[in-house]
């Protein structure tokens, strides 16, 4: 029963250090740039830097790299010292941090080369999908056998709010990831259109609650009270805002999906659940600043407790706003809108940014032992990246609701539209733009300064790769203090901990297996209209081409049921319309207008043609880019039949003689297409290129149910 | 429980002359000087460098003079008892001998820095494998290796560095009990779990998910609600339905039996309608009553850890005595193995455990303890010493005549009202509503279904659910618990802790209180001190350093009462017992203590304690020391006068009489030279009388009023100190927060009847509307929920709002 | 909608996995103490022992 001696693995910390600062800004220029290109479409760098490509990338970097890699950095230093001991293996350690490295890297190329399956944060191919369930497991065993050979009875609130990110991340992953492969590259979705949108926003909504906020807010519960030196407010209230959390947050997801097609009790029952968590996320706030009561004049100081402060306000209020936005009559206005992009800003520079900030702030003068090179450069990032937050959420906020009422606003005497034209609505807010495009500088320029600043610190000081702890063994049970109990009957309680992974990894597999459900109550689905047909092999790879170049970034495929819309664009969109959506390309944000009955509104060619080469030449001032390449490129359609039987598997009427006679099919619909646009007066045109594909699809879009 | 910050610990320092320890932050009375830092005893020091030899300052560092005085009157063979199998069976949690593990009371835990140095004990003994801190309970959890260190040898050792296990007789008959709650918390988790999902597949059916438009997904949700509505049912739920039908056997209506009915109804009615499918249930709101009704349950059972309502002589009386066999060597044994006969030795401030007759020619017993007498007696060989006195002056041999248990002082609870178990709650006024309410519905149920059965009868069985399920009184089960609940948080802000909900409720209906004098009207730490004769500050500085080296009660106060004065040194220090002190101080012979002792003049005798002071053989002066009155005091009695009758005891003689007429008038009671019998007595003759009383007591003298009276309150200068049984404690400096308390409490009552009334109309209304089946009963059902949450809500609300105007506010510490 | 019920089956089985633990969480006692650990997590013994700490409740 003696005294055990180990020691901290500092390394693995220092390098998720490093990595988070370095992808952070990354993710951050990749921002800016999305931003400048809404400014000066000119930036739009040919097709492997166009906004629809590179807007997955910033989400990616900033989500899964930079705070990804932040996460890590957290629970690997305070995981070790909450259980005083050192990472289970070192091996799985420094398999996990570069295997989510390579992950990384695959995202950033293969994301510009137009591989993606469209789903927002999980837009990565099926090959990558699988590197992360790899990495992610070995994460998990490696955190969970640290929490079993912990040698602190009393597991930490922290240490909870990580088992919750772990273990539901995987499982919402697994859930949402679920496609058939076409090619290397290549897949659909196993959920077709109403469904596919459901499962995505469960997944889309969980990610932000369990990537973005419970991590972080452990990382809260351990690095507030370090910074600040005095104990959290209540402990007792870090626990119940734990558990209440936990239990209500999983289903709050379809508040995305508010007066789309998906049934009203589905989105009701979202909007309910998302007001309810107001309660446990504001426990939480309150907890985290009322630790400060008293040592506000420590805050004024030190740069640390600033990012903090700043960080959990910012949580307070994106959880609130949330809430908010989920109520049907907000989300009326919101959706679609730059209102949304403001919210999740509040919440990813304010939240996860400035507390990633502070905690390296606090933790890189430790690993190298000494202080910080520079406190008043610290003060100096913190105003400008406070500054960079106000220029670049007020803005948005301001241009979401000025665009929503200009969308829905009519001529009081002539009853149509006041704003006819999609595009005067958005040249109105470019301003806006600009100026949101100058906070992000000024963010950036503060993570800069970050840099620079860690950088020298760690130059002064010297880092120890393995640093020397001890502490005694932990014997079994020491907790109920019965007089003669035996503590080891106890013993299987102390193992609970892998009961508790078994458990969870049962879920696992029987989530997964409630998978291959859907495969088969494919056509029980959703109310089928007779007149929706599925694409014709031509219009498929126009709409795998509209997935590459990443139209649904910018491009909404869901007319709501508004007079406003329906004057706009068209009949609302019928759940039945989308049965053959794999994957659903409903998007989340109009920058461009809807697309959805496109076919109807705008049935020339031609038209398509030009604006695809030009958008400027037939939209006068129109921010898209130009897409010429596709007036160059061949189509590939050698996956044609592939991807047809694969369809087919999935349910998707497709006979076999269809497949087989597919790429004739395909000739001959291009063909028409291409005669078409020479009696128009587009001589070049040429069947073989992708514009012919894309061309075909967007005037099949929505347009079968006025056959 | 507060971590006292190092600004207080400093503060500490401030009011005395002496620099305070660097150790323990106590003055230094007699100054030892180390690496340039002051300690105020050896102990101290030798803990500062046992603790800096093991890298261990750290301690110092957390928290300013973090440390305790290491265990004074230390005869090293004091724990000797701990080597006893039996003893040691009772006191180690476990053992297999290497591996033992035990849990300790550590009273002198107060701090970060303690919290820390014991949790780093293996640092300093390699015996101890591993310690954990319990801070709120004051509990230390140790694993040690018995073949390396002994029981005793651990104990030795703690209390070497100044944190003493608080071992009690208690600690040996009484067994620690697992926190309470556990359980409960788990039924709530369960409930909570069940609600919300039973909530979530139950929402789409209002949000316009019908069964005919979707029979799959609606027969899906409502069998997966059915199953997870069991747990709720069976384990959430059972203490109801158990309770329920206990108060059916035994006769009684309880609270539990409407609850009990209302759940059943509500649970069958939904089961009949999703077999018959008929409907979908109300299964949310089931789960959902369920869920809020364990929530009051919680909320209503507020813990103190560091309190302890019901502590009687065991936890006062040491667990060992030192018996000294026939070749007059002394072994130390436990206390329950005292013997009438048997010879014991006690020392310096140690009790008396047992009625015995003293041996050694002369000691002084201080009985505040028992009788709350103040000033200490001298009894002389031969004389009798009843258990409970506190042995002063140097050892002295008894020769034991009761068995402790038949004690004068301890026989006191061989009364019958220790045995029997509280009967409040059954009395509480919950409980008497909810008799008439439930017979109300039931009758209301019968007669409207039996109308029903003749006109209509497939409406008859509606209408029987509609009416027991909207008058399910989960209104009038949350009120109490909500109310009371919130009261009880209120009084802890102003340090009034209650020991449960029930006694809020008794509060309310006192009329009569009772005080007990000594500890709770007066405290010695308020004493005054009149200085008669000619003496100067030199003079009093040279009585200074005299009594600042005594422990004797009356020193003590007089020490602290000189405060600043400069003590020069004494040297030839000498103490004798009944008489004084004696030491040379500059080259004075001085002499402090008796009339005697020092050829006072008759004149300079009072009533009240005296120190007499004699320079060089002559008498030159003399302090009179009398217990003042605390503070605020004349306010409280007015209040108090205006409401309800007051009557005044005493354990001491009536010396001062005449200061509490003063005080009191003329109409209140005064009794004074009251035992411990004759108080409890006192009291139940005031119950006889058909008054409710409340007893305000200090010592153990109070013990059988406090438990006697229909609430009892002990008064209490240090929290962290033992009280006696009570329902409540109160700190000492609170006193005139009582009037705010009781009226507070009939405010609260107020609220709760209120609430009732609310919850009344409500059924009325419902019921009025159910029994002409005009009500579809999942209206019914989802109204229910509503109605807990408006009366939690009320409840809460208005305490806390009406709390905060009768001034319950948090206070600084 | 069938996929409703692999959402459900999904979150049933997370809430359910998280209510063994809070059960065994409870169980052993990990509940007990609501304030010593929040002080533990400052003492522990890293670098900042030369600060100050002191907390109220």
């Amino acid at each position: 029963m003696a005294v055990e001696k180990f020691s901290y693995d500092n390394k693995i910390v220092k390098y998720f250090a490093l990595a988070t600062a370095a992808w952070g800004l990354v993710g951050f220029t990749v921002g800016l740039l999305i931003a400048t290109q809404m400014i000066l479409p000119q930036m739009n760098l040919g097709q492997y830097l166009s906004f629809g490509r590179l807007r997955p990338l910033h989400t990616n970097a900033v989500i899964f790299a930079f705070v990804g890699n932040g996460i890590f950095m957290g629970v690997y230093h305070s995981l070790q010292r909450l259980c005083k001991a050192r990472m289970w293996s070192d091996k799985l350690s420094w398999f996990h941090f570069w295997g989510w490295q390579a992950i990384i890297v695959c995202a950033a190329i293969s994301l510009p080369a137009g591989f993606t399956t469209s789903k927002e944060y999980a837009e990565l191919e099926w090959p990558i999908d699988i590197l992360i369930t790899i990495v992610w497991v070995a994460f998990a065993v490696n955190m969970f056998g640290t929490i079993i050979k912990r040698r602190v009875r009393h597991m930490y609130v922290a240490i909870w709010f990580y088992i919750a990110t772990v273990v539901t991340v995987a499982v919402l992953h697994l859930v949402n990831s679920v496609e058939i492969p076409v090619s290397l590259m290549k897949s659909y979705p196993v959920y077709a259109g109403v469904q596919d949108a459901l499962v995505q926003w469960w997944y889309g909504h969980n990610a932000v609650a369990f990537f973005l906020t419970t991590p972080y807010l452990g990382l809260m519960y351990y690095y507030l009270p370090k910074a600040a030196n005095r104990p959290i407010f209540s402990y007792r209230l870090s626990i119940v805002h734990f558990w209440s959390l936990i239990f209500i947050y999983i289903w709050a997801g379809p508040h995305h999906l508010l007066f789309t097609s998906l049934p009203d009790w589905a989105q009701s029952l979202g909007m309910v659940f998302s007001l309810m968590l107001i309660a446990p996320s504001w426990g939480g706030m309150l907890n985290g600043l009322l630790t400060l009561r008293g040592a506000w004049d420590k805050v004024r100081q030190d740069p640390v407790l600033k990012f903090m402060v700043v960080a959990i306000t910012a949580y307070g209020m994106a959880t609130f706003e949330g809430p908010m936005l989920s109520i049907k009559s907000v989300n009326a206005l919101s959706h679609y809108t730059d209102w949304t992009i403001a919210h999740v800003h509040v919440g990813a520079l304010g939240w996860n940014g400035f507390l990633t900030f502070g905690i390296l702030y606090w933790l890189v003068p430790r690993l190298w032992n000494t202080s910080l090179h520079s406190v008043k450069m610290a003060n100096y990032h913190f105003w400008i990246g406070f500054l960079g937050i106000l220029f670049y959420t007020i803005p948005l906020y301001w241009a979401g609701i000025a665009q929503g009422l200009m969308w829905k606003q009519f001529d009081p005497v002539a009853g149509t539209l006041a704003y006819g034209n999609f595009l005067e609505t958005v040249t109105k807010i470019i301003p806006m733009y600009a100026m949101r495009a100058v906070g992000g500088t000024f963010f950036i320029v503060g993570a800069g300064m970050m840099a620079w600043n860690l950088f020298k610190t760690m130059r002064a000081g010297t880092f120890v790769a393995n640093e020397d702890a001890e502490a005694p063994a932990l014997i079994r049970n020491a907790g109920s203090g019965k007089p003669g109990s035996d503590p080891y009957k106890h013993q299987w309680l102390e193992r609970s901990p892998i009961i508790f992974i078994i458990l969870t990894t049962i879920a696992i597999l029987i989530g997964g297996l409630v998978e291959l459900v859907p495969m088969y109550l494919v056509r029980t689905n959703v109310p089928t209209i007779p007149a929706v047909k599925p694409y014709t092999p031509l219009e498929l790879e126009g709409r795998d081409l509209y997935i590459r170049e990443g139209c649904s970034n910018c491009h909404s495929q869901m007319i709501r049921p508004f007079r406003s819309e329906v004057e706009r664009y068209g009949d609302y969109s019928k759940a039945g319309e989308y049965v053959y959506d794999r994957p659903f390309l409903w998007g989340s944000k109009r920058t461009g207008p809807e697309l959805w009955r496109v076919g109807t509104r705008l049935p020339q060619e031609k038209w398509h043609y030009l604006h695809m080469e030009n958008p400027l030449s037939t939209s006068p001032g129109s921010i898209m880019p130009p897409y010429p390449w596709l007036l160059r490129q061949d189509l590939k359609t050698g996956d044609i039949r592939k991807k047809l039987e694969v369809m087919q598997k999935l349910g998707v009427p497709y006979t076999n003689e269809e497949i087989a006679n597919a790429d004739a099919i395909l000739k001959a619909q291009a063909d028409e297409i291409v005669a078409k646009l020479h009696e128009a007066g587009v001589p070049e045109a040429d069947p073989d290129k992708e514009i012919i594909a894309l061309i075909a699809y967007l005037l099949r879009i929505g347009t079968d149910i006025k056959k | 429980m507060t971590i006292i910050s190092s600004t207080q610990s400093s503060e500490l320092g401030h009011d005395h002359a002496d620099p305070a320890c660097f150790h323990c932050g106590e003055p230094c009375r007699d100054l030892v000087e180390s690496d340039g830092k002051a300690f105020c005893c050896m102990g101290c020091q030798s803990v500062y460098h046992l603790l800096n030899q093991n890298q261990l300052g750290k301690y110092y560092s957390l928290d300013a003079a973090p440390g305790a005085r290491p265990g004074e009157s230390g005869r090293r063979d004091r724990f000797a008892y701990l080597d006893d199998p039996a003893v040691q069976e009772q006191v180690l949690d476990f053992h297999d001998g290497t591996h033992a593990i035990v849990t300790f009371r550590i009273p002198t835990m107060h701090c970060v820095a303690c919290i820390w140095l014991l949790e780093n004990l293996y640092k300093l003994e390699p015996a101890v494998s591993r310690s954990q801190v319990n801070f709120p309970r004051k509990e230390l959890l140790i694993h040690f290796d018995e073949s390396m260190m002994s029981l005793r040898q651990l104990v030795g050792f703690l209390s070497g560095i100044g944190y003493e296990p608080k071992l009690s007789l208690e600690s040996l008959e009484k067994s620690r009990a697992v926190h309470p709650n556990r359980s409960l918390y788990i039924k709530l988790g369960v409930a909570g779990f069940c609600f919300a999902n039973i909530m979530l597949l139950s929402f789409p059916g209002y949000f316009g998910l019908t069964h005919a438009q979707n029979p799959g997904f609606m027969r899906a949700f409502t069998w997966l609600s059915v199953a997870l509505s069991l747990p709720v049912l069976f384990y959430g739920a059972n203490d109801y339905l158990a309770a329920a039908i206990v108060a059916v056997r035994r006769r009684v209506v309880t609270i539990d039996l409407p609850i009990a009915i209302g759940i059943v109804a509500l649970y069958a009615h939904s089961l009949f309608e999703i077999l018959s499918e008929s409907g979908a249930g109300y299964l949310d709101s089931f789960t959902g009553l369920i869920f809020f009704l364990l929530l009051g349950r919680i909320f209503q059972q507020k813990t103190y850890d560091a309190l302890s309502f019901d502590r009687d002589y065991t936890s006062y009386f040491p667990v060992n005595v030192m018996r000294m066999s026939a070749d007059g060597s002394e072994q130390s044994i436990p206390l329950n193995r005292l013997e009438v006969g048997d010879r014991m030795v006690v020392r310096h401030h140690e009790l008396v455990p047992a009625d015995a007759v003293l041996e050694s020619e002369a000691a002084e017993i201080d009985y505040s303890f028992v009788t709350g007498e103040s000033d200490p007696a001298l009894r002389t060989a031969g004389d009798l010493v009843y258990a409970g006195g506190r042995h002063l002056g140097e050892a002295g041999t008894y020769r034991t005549v009761n068995p402790v248990s038949r004690s004068h002082l301890t026989q006191l609870w061989n009364n019958p009202i220790f045995e029997k178990a509280e009967s409040r709650d059954l009395a509480s006024l919950t409980n008497r509503m909810s008799k008439k309410f439930t017979i109300v519905v039931i009758a209301t149920a019968t007669v409207a279904t039996t109308w029903w059965l003749r006109t209509d009868p497939a409406m008859a069985l509606r209408v029987f659910a509609s009416v027991l399920i909207i008058a399910c009184p989960c209104a009038l089960a949350l009120a109490a618990p909500f109310t009371l609940g919130t009261a009880m948080r209120l009084f802890e802000r102003r340090r009034c802790f209650v020991k449960n909900a029930a006694v809020v409720e008794a509060l309310a209906r006192v009329d009569t209180i009772v005080f007990d004098k000594t500890g709770t009207l007066t405290a010695d730490k308020h004493a005054q001190v009149e200085w008669h004769g000619e003496l100067t500050d030199a003079d009093r500085g040279m009585v200074k350093a005299l009594t600042r080296h005594s422990t004797h009660p009356l020193s003590v106060r007089l020490t602290d009462t000189l405060g600043a004065l400069p003590a020069p040194r004494a040297t030839t220090f000498n103490e004798l017992p009944g008489l004084g002190l004696e030491a040379t101080v500059d080259g004075h012979r001085l002499r402090v203590g008796s009339a005697a002792w020092t050829e006072a003049p008759d004149d300079a005798l009072s009533p009240h304690p005296t120190v007499h002071v004699a320079i060089d053989g002559l008498w030159r002066g003399c302090a009179v020391l009398r217990a003042a009155l605390r503070p605020g005091l004349p306010e409280l009695v007015g209040q108090l006068k205006q409401k309800s009758r007051l009557c005044l005891l005493s354990g001491d003689t009536d010396r001062q009489a005449t200061e509490l007429r003063d005080l009191f008038g003329e109409d209140v009671e005064f009794r004074f030279q009251q035992s411990p019998q004759d108080k409890l007595a006192f009291v139940r003759q005031l119950q006889d009388e058909g008054r409710r009383v409340l007893m305000i007591g200090d010592g153990l003298n109070d013990a059988g009023a406090l438990r006697q009276s229909d609430v009892g309150i002990a008064v209490s200068d240090d929290l962290s100190a033992f009280s006696p049984a009570c329902d409540a404690i109160l700190a000492g400096d609170q006193l005139p927060m009582l009037t705010r308390i009781l009226a507070f409490s009939s405010t609260a009552m107020r609220i709760i009847v209120a609430s009732f009334v609310i919850s009344f109309l409500y059924n009325v209304i419902g019921i009025g509307v159910a029994v002409q089946g005009l009500l579809e009963p999942w209206i019914a059902a989802v109204l229910m929920p509503i109605s807990s949450i408006t009366v939690v809500s009320f409840t809460v609300l208005a305490t806390r709002m009406l709390g905060h105007r009768h001034g319950f506010v948090v206070l600084k510490s | 909608m069938t996929v409703v019920f692999v959402l459900l089956g999904a979150s049933l089985l997370l809430a359910g996995a998280f209510l063994i633990a809070f059960i065994w969480a409870v169980k052993s006692g990990q509940f007990e103490d609501t304030y010593t650990p929040s002080i533990r997590l400052l003492i522990e013994d890293d670098d900042n022992s030369q600060d100050q700490v002191s907390g109220k409740q």
